[in-house]
């Protein structure tokens, strides 16, 4: 886009040089015609290639915003000229050496070349006044002279300074007085991208310590291209002005809005997955500005996923009779546990002493609180003494324990007793009649002893 | 397997044991019966040691002296009842039953238990009542039986009681009642489980303060402490009721005197049951 070759006309300045001695050529006055008319119509077609330059050199890249980053593209007092001279300066002219450094510099541009120029063949002019540039030797009549710029060469000497081979297609690149071919003046001068590697012709992005084609260059966060947008450096990192307040606003502990990408200095509102700023919503029911209390009320059955979430102030969304679980106090917006003269998330109504949920299994409740089937027995003592699991069917209650009513027997013969059988006690254990009678004399003449001192000490 | 095999045990003797056991391999009956059927040996029991399948053996108020090692066998046996025996020594295979849960060995005449005993992986009730053990008595893994809830060693011999009781997590029962203690280790308050203890019918004089972490007064619980030298603090304290002593025993005041009464300790009280009429020492005493 940048490197176009095309052949101007001689330039005016040099004009009378040159054309006195060409003038009188129809041909050359023929080409000069048509050439001035290939200059206009390009000229048009350049225009918004000029513009480009001026974009890049006229944007300001001091600002505030970017003063925090040392890698801003720094203007300097050599840029300016790098937009493109004027037309009527011959294109040669434009690569002139200064040009050049300037473009290197400040990484504005790459200039273009000039182009071949005029060929003519000199006829019976004043060739005594003229010189090859290059080699200073005269022309010979009928010779074919090369004029650019005013300068004029042989043939032969109008060649690539670094190969000597004639320019291709005529474009030559000119730097500090030198013309070179494309090709040379690429490995010589032109700079390298930092990403891809490739030349970089045209614009030049110069920014952290590399140059670059814009396409180049991007935001390492979002892959933005950076070029007309600026950048900030985040730690070592080019990024976008959205990347960086993101990055910033992480290191700070705090969310971005993802509506104004602005950060959320007070409390996140949370809808959809996203945070934001409260103040972008309004209730969908009595549709006041909302705050962070808000609530997002999720997808209702037979709804799917997020499409269908709206939030409520606080207020109204207590009004919809969403019950709230006793547990977390967070609303229950999937199945609802009603236990306790509360309402509970599934995962959320657990065993009072081990706090695993009951998922639907049978619980206990015992003095406001629940308890799983195994820890209501451990705890309030129905598990039976001799198999040591909670009683399903009825419970025989006597001595401080509880007995599955087949369980309950002679603690010392092990034969089943039931309501009505007659047993005694040791050590707060059953012993059935006729085992207390093979108990020692004097063993039950202690246990009779204490026995008889136990409820009278009740009745005191 | 129907016929008995060739024995020099007295028939009659050995019908009646038999008898049963022929039953229930009949049957399939899983719970033995054998109390009070006079036997002194487990060789009047032919082929019990086979029946792996049993899941109680009952053999109460007999004359056994010995245990076979071989009892082990009887792998599915949750219950074993060995009360009113003449038991004086165990065999250590007892403690691999892998099933085994209630161990009644009440009123025998066991004076240690066999080294490896705290080893029973499943053991939930020990019931060691009215035998002749002390402090000395316990194996060094005893404690190790994190599954005990219940364990009963009423009538015996202890005056101390090793501080690894801590050790019982689960344990929701302790008899001690009626034997020498002089004190109590501290550690109990460790048993946050307990419910139940018995320590009537000692020498206590003071009780660790920590015992007041127990919840030993609520309607669940039982805390029995009588017959005791207590004390004069606890010993009126007791005269109105129990929770009076644990809210005593949970004050300052008590934390104080405890310290004191443990610094100027004097000589243990007498003791004062008189035993040489148990049972568990008949066989000693003739």
């Amino acid at each position: 886009m940048w490197h176009h070759n095309y052949n101007t006309g001689p330039p005016t300045p040099v004009r009378p040089l040159a054309l006195q001695s060409l003038d009188h050529s129809q041909l050359y006055q023929r080409r000069v015609l048509h050439l001035d008319q290939n200059e206009r119509s390009e000229d048009l077609d350049l225009s918004p290639t000029t513009g480009d330059y001026e974009d890049l050199s006229e944007n300001d890249w001091t600002s505030d915003q970017y003063s925090n980053s040392s890698a801003n593209w720094t203007p300097s007092p050599q840029s300016k000229p790098d937009r493109l001279p004027p037309r009527n300066v011959a294109p040669s002219s434009r690569a002139a050496s200064s040009n050049a450094n300037a473009i290197m510099q400040n990484s504005v541009s790459l200039p273009l070349h000039a182009s071949n120029d005029v060929v003519g063949v000199t006829g019976n002019m004043s060739l005594g006044n003229m010189f090859c540039s290059r080699c200073g030797d005269g022309f010979e009549p009928h010779e074919k002279i090369v004029n650019s710029n005013g300068e004029l060469w042989h043939t032969q000497c109008f060649v690539c300074a670094q190969c000597f081979r004639p320019f291709p297609d005529g474009t030559f690149y000119e730097f500090e007085g030198r013309k070179y071919c494309e090709h040379d003046f690429h490995v010589l001068f032109a700079p390298c991208c930092g990403k891809c590697g490739e030349f970089v012709i045209g614009r030049v992005i110069k920014a952290m310590n590399a140059n670059w084609h814009p396409r180049c260059f991007r935001c390492e966060d979002c892959s933005k291209e950076l070029a007309d947008l600026g950048f900030i450096r985040n730690q070592g990192r080019a990024l976008c002005h959205e990347c960086n307040a993101q990055a910033k606003a992480v290191g700070l502990g705090k969310y971005i809005c993802h509506k104004c990408h602005g950060v959320i200095d007070d409390k996140p509102l949370r809808f959809r997955g996203e945070v934001y700023h409260p103040y972008h919503f309004n209730c969908a029911s009595c549709k006041v500005e909302l705050n962070s209390d808000a609530r997002e009320v999720k997808s209702r059955p037979g709804f799917t996923s997020n499409e269908m979430n709206e939030l409520y102030c606080l207020r109204c969304h207590d009004k919809m009779g969403i019950p709230i679980c006793g547990a977390c106090r967070r609303p229950i917006e999937e199945r609802v546990v009603t236990a306790l003269g509360k309402h509970w998330h599934v995962e959320h109504f657990v065993c009072a002493k081990c706090e695993k949920p009951f998922l639907g299994h049978r619980h206990y409740e015992k003095k406001g609180l629940a308890y799983c089937e195994t820890h209501y027995h451990q705890l309030f003592g129905n598990l039976c003494f001799v198999c040591n699991q909670v009683i399903a069917g009825d419970v025989f209650t006597a001595l401080n324990k509880a007995w599955c009513v087949h369980h309950f027997a002679c603690s010392v013969c092990d034969q089943k007793m039931n309501q009505k059988t007659k047993f005694y006690e040791c050590d707060l254990k059953p012993v059935c009649k006729k085992c207390y009678e093979k108990y020692p004399a004097e063993l039950r003449r202690r246990l009779r002893k204490t026995h008889e001192a136990t409820p009278k000490k009740a009745a005191v | 397997m129907n016929q008995a095999p060739v024995s020099c045990i007295p028939n009659a003797k050995m019908s009646k044991a038999k008898k049963v056991l022929d039953e229930a391999r009949a049957s399939g009956n899983p719970e033995l019966d054998l109390m009070e059927k006079g036997i002194s040996s487990f060789e009047e029991m032919p082929g019990l040691l086979n029946m792996a399948h049993i899941t109680r053996l009952t053999l109460s108020h007999n004359k056994i002296v010995d245990i076979p090692p071989g009892l082990a066998n009887l792998v599915n046996l949750e219950i074993l009842t060995l009360f009113n025996n003449y038991i004086e020594e165990l065999p250590v295979s007892l403690s691999s039953m892998p099933k085994l849960r209630i161990l009644n060995l009440g009123m025998n005449r066991l004076n240690a238990l066999p080294r490896g005993f705290g080893a029973f992986p499943v053991l939930e009730v020990l019931d060691l009542t009215y035998n002749n053990l002390n402090e000395e008595s316990f194996p060094a893994n005893f404690f190790i039986l994190e599954t005990l809830r219940a364990l009963y060693l009423g009538d015996n011999d202890f005056e101390f009681i090793p501080s690894e009781i801590g050790q019982l997590k689960n344990l929701q029962i302790l008899v001690l009642r009626d034997n020498d203690l002089i004190e109590i280790p501290k550690e109990i308050g460790d048993l946050t489980r307990l419910r139940e203890l018995h320590i009537q019918g000692n020498r206590l004089t003071v009780l660790p303060p920590e015992i007041g972490q127990l919840d030993l007064i609520g309607n669940k619980s039982v805390l029995k402490m009588d017959y005791n030298p207590w004390v004069a603090p606890i010993a009126d304290q007791l005269q109105v009721g129990i929770s009076h002593v644990i809210d005593y025993i949970r004050s300052e005041t008590y934390r104080y005197l405890f310290s004191r009464h443990v610094s100027v300790r004097g000589p243990p009280p007498p003791k004062y049951i008189d035993k040489t009429n148990k049972l568990s020492r008949i066989r000693r005493n003739i």
